[in-house]
């Protein structure tokens, strides 16, 4: 049973990063492979100010977190504004690679390559959180709230702003809108909703490394996003839900541990050239 | 009669395209003013000037005594110029309703915090935001395809949806760019009923065209642009006789 | 003199960097595709070389079946997904997904077929050093420096003085113009992206000869040599073989005062002081 409500928790922590870049991606438009960056930031952050000599609680860290990855998001999507999309392609793999390096090397902040153990189980309002499935409804009900936000805003003005300025910037600003601030509002969003994964994700391994936050996981995130479809609540969930059932059903076949890792990006790549050929919209969001 | 809207001097080069030279007009308040001009003539230049998308190496431009420079395109539509595009532009994924809506100026719930937090709040104001939409459409006429996706309308009924978009803005002037062009003999009547039925309501329009009969039957004023400059301005009757002014549209055409 | 020895390293570096950065400008600037596979395209290159190096094959024949290879492949690239993709009217977007997927395909599985771990090719020359008064070079690095003027000039060549290369500079300046004038823009793509790929390979293979394999090597390479193109101005080749050698000197003298770990972070300074003060690039009229 533990193993079903780890899955579901993992599952409920990837659905906030799957709304995450969806709004990014999907929404805005803006091409992003540093997602997992954020989603590390938060994680470190979290696991940092619980574990310092005068630690916070749970959901005071949090709260500090998913607001550094605010700024931190407006700041990195703000190129994306003042250059053209191909620029900001790089400024996204910039961002992701210099985030690793930074996990990586800086080993007095983040424990470098070795990851840092013995983060803290959270608790809210005083009340522990131990057991896998109080985690579980812990997870579930954030991403419950997550995907209400999304459903809200989705249905809002501000929902359809996002669709035009998807299909055409100039039309937008001349039917009287401010283009800029409505793609800082999505990433502002996107921030809150990768940083809050980082801790709920941070305490429920109570370790983290820099092998979560990788280009790899990015490209995961991005593959979340194609194979459920942009754009669309259900997508965000569908994706998260089936590509964490991936490395499961790879247990099954007969894989040498050593190419395991190998073949699950292997079959993260297959799906999105697939995808982006013949399903463009996923299995269940709009054309992207 | 006060200039209304005031283009002073305006300069603009392209690389070695000198676009607008030296171009200067005033245009009045409740006119329909044509700007013609053979291809190339900086039409559509100064259209991008004065709505902010471009910014010129000289010149400025006034409107009702207000200065417009370097505002950005969303500021001067809030100033009161909306535009519409030749190749219109709309959002083709989306309801000719929420083309229209997207118009809108100053609606609750267009950033996520009033979204979230006060979500009825946002769906009863959308509900009255949608009926203002819905008059606007029907006044182009298009109220019965208010819930058609954009790519399905006929190209007619799409360059009437651009009109309501602009409508919808609220804006006095209207900067309409070839509104009649491409259309089939239904649609142009359609068209060219539905201009005159917004200068009767107090709106100032800057158009756009090439057709001659048109601009014969709408415009109060013609502008002539040649080159980037304005050659001529007067009556259509004035304008559209003028041999020399034909010799250099339909020369130039030719 | 260590800062002479870095500024010579540097310089090598660049030269391998520059072809990169050449071969992605020629396929960026005329097809307008992000081409991230060119990255996985840079790193097969170079296993198939040391595969075939570990087979005793002749050296010259182990260089060149991996360059022809990567030509063949791209041209693939080309015909069978963005061909296919731009019939389908993707959006760019798309296009660039569908890139990035085949740069996780081509990475993974030389991961699953060689393992993560990294690779030294089994020669003993490569190594082995010359010096030039206080400078010390190994024969991998003269090689570089050669093999990637070579490339240079041949670029150049090959794009001012042949049929082709004009054709493709035609169809770089305006694609659409090209479409009705009978240039073909797809097959020039095709040729664009086989000859680039080819290129990239050269580097993709001098590169592992002095420093080793690994799988997931390509992307830091393509990033900076895609940043000297950008800074370069898109669409000079001149320029991104320019900019190419400056970033890989100005990485490697900043190892005076910083440890290697932080280069990336350099470049990608220098990618932002670029963005914010000349975002056209330094040579982007001259085309």
């Amino acid at each position: 049973m533990d193993f079903l409500y780890s899955y579901i928790v993992l599952a409920a922590i990837y659905v906030l990063l799957g709304l995450s870049t969806n709004l990014l991606v999907g929404i805005a438009g803006i091409f992003s492979v540093s997602q997992a960056a954020v989603f590390g930031v938060g994680a470190y952050l979290v696991a940092h100010f619980m574990m310092a000599a005068d630690p916070l609680s749970f959901l005071p860290s949090l709260a500090i977190a998913a607001a550094c990855c605010i700024a931190l998001n407006i700041l990195v999507t703000l190129p994306s504004l003042r250059v053209s999309g191909d620029y900001f392609v790089v400024t996204s793999f910039g961002i992701q690679l210099l985030a690793t390096a930074v996990f990586t090397n800086w080993a007095q902040g983040t424990g470098g390559a070795n990851g840092l153990p013995g983060i803290p189980p959270p608790d809210v309002f005083g009340l522990p959180i131990e057991t896998t499935a109080q985690y579980m409804l812990l997870c579930a009900a954030t991403s419950a709230l997550g995907c209400l936000c999304f459903f809200l805003i989705m249905r809002a003005p501000f929902g359809r702003l996002l669709r035009a300025i998807r299909e055409d910037e100039t039309a937008v600003a001349a039917a009287g809108k401010n283009v800029l601030r409505a793609k800082v509002s999505a990433a502002a969003l996107a921030g809150a909703f990768a940083g809050t994964a980082g801790g709920l994700y941070a305490t429920f391994l109570s370790f983290i490394d820099p092998s979560s936050f990788d280009l790899d996981a990015s490209i995961l995130l991005l593959t979340m996003v194609v194979v459920g479809g942009a754009r669309t609540l259900a997508g965000s969930i569908i994706g998260p839900f089936l590509l964490l059932a991936l490395p499961q059903v790879l247990t099954l076949v007969e894989i040498p541990t050593t190419i395991a890792a190998a073949a699950r990006q292997l079959i993260y790549g297959v799906l999105l050239i697939v995808f982006m050929l013949f399903r463009p919209q996923g299995l269940a969001g709009e054309r992207l | 009669m006060t200039a209304y809207l005031q283009v002073t001097r305006l300069d603009h080069r392209f690389g070695g395209l000198h676009a607008l030279q030296d171009c200067s007009f005033t245009i009045a308040q409740g006119r329909v003013t044509c700007l013609v001009g053979p291809n190339g003539a900086g039409k559509t230049t100064i259209f991008n000037v004065i709505t902010g998308f471009l910014q010129p190496d000289e010149g400025s431009v006034a409107f009702r005594d207000r200065a417009l420079d370097r505002l950005r395109p969303q500021a001067i539509v809030r100033a009161g110029i909306a535009r519409t595009f030749q190749n219109l532009r709309l959002f083709t994924d989306l309801t000719a309703l929420d083309n229209v809506m997207i118009g809108i100026a100053g609606q609750f719930g267009e950033e996520p915090v009033g979204a979230i937090f006060r979500p009825l709040h946002t769906a009863r104001a959308q509900m009255r935001r949608r009926r203002e939409a819905l008059a606007t459409l029907d006044h182009v006429g298009l109220a019965d395809r208010a819930n058609e996706v954009v790519r399905n309308l006929s190209y007619g009924e799409q360059k009437l949806l651009t009109v309501a978009r602009v409508l919808a803005t609220g804006a006095e002037l209207l900067l309409l760019d070839e509104p009649a062009s491409g259309l089939s003999a239904g649609a142009l009547d359609a068209v060219m009923a539905l201009l005159r039925r917004l200068q009767d309501e107090g709106k100032t329009l800057l158009v756009v065209e090439h057709n001659t009969r048109v601009v014969q039957q709408i415009a109060d004023e013609v502008l002539f642009l040649h080159q980037g400059h304005l050659m001529a301005q007067g009556t259509p009757e004035r304008i559209i006789s003028d041999p020399a002014l034909a010799e250099i549209y339909f020369g130039g055409a030719l | 003199m260590l800062a002479l020895q870095l500024l010579v390293t540097g310089l090598v570096t660049g030269c391998a960097l520059g072809v990169v950065a050449i071969s992605f400008s020629l396929v960026y600037a005329t097809t307008r595709i992000f081409h991230v596979a060119h990255a996985g395209i840079y790193t097969l290159g170079g296993y198939l070389a040391w595969s075939l190096t570990t087979w005793r094959v002749p050296l010259l024949l182990a260089f060149a079946v991996p360059v022809a290879v990567c030509a063949v492949l791209g041209a693939l690239l080309q015909s069978q997904l963005y061909a296919r993709l731009a019939r389908r009217r993707a959006t760019h977007l798309v296009v660039l997904i569908a890139s990035l997927g085949t740069l996780a395909v081509i990475q993974n599985i030389i991961a699953a077929v060689y393992t993560p771990n990294i690779l030294q090719f089994p020669l003993d020359w490569s190594s082995r050093m010359v010096a030039f008064g206080p400078v010390r070079l190994n024969w991998t690095q003269l090689l570089t420096i050669v093999v990637s003027l070579a490339a240079y000039a041949g670029t150049m060549w090959f794009a001012h003085r042949t049929i082709l290369g004009k054709r493709i500079r035609a169809v770089a300046s305006n694609p659409m113009l090209a479409d009705i004038t009978r240039l073909q823009p797809q097959s020039v793509y095709i040729y664009v992206i086989a000859i680039a790929s080819a290129l990239v390979c050269l580097p993709g293979i001098l590169v592992p000869l002095d420093l080793g394999l690994q799988p997931y090597n390509g992307v830091t390479p393509l990033l900076t040599a895609t940043i000297a193109m950008i800074a370069g101005g898109v669409g000079s080749i001149t320029g991104a073989f320019v900019l190419s050698v400056a970033i890989a000197v100005l990485q490697n003298l900043s190892l005076l005062v910083m440890p290697g770990e932080w280069s990336i972070g350099v470049t990608f300074f220098i990618f932002v002081i670029f963005m914010l003060f000349r975002p056209t690039g330094l040579f982007a009229a001259a085309r």
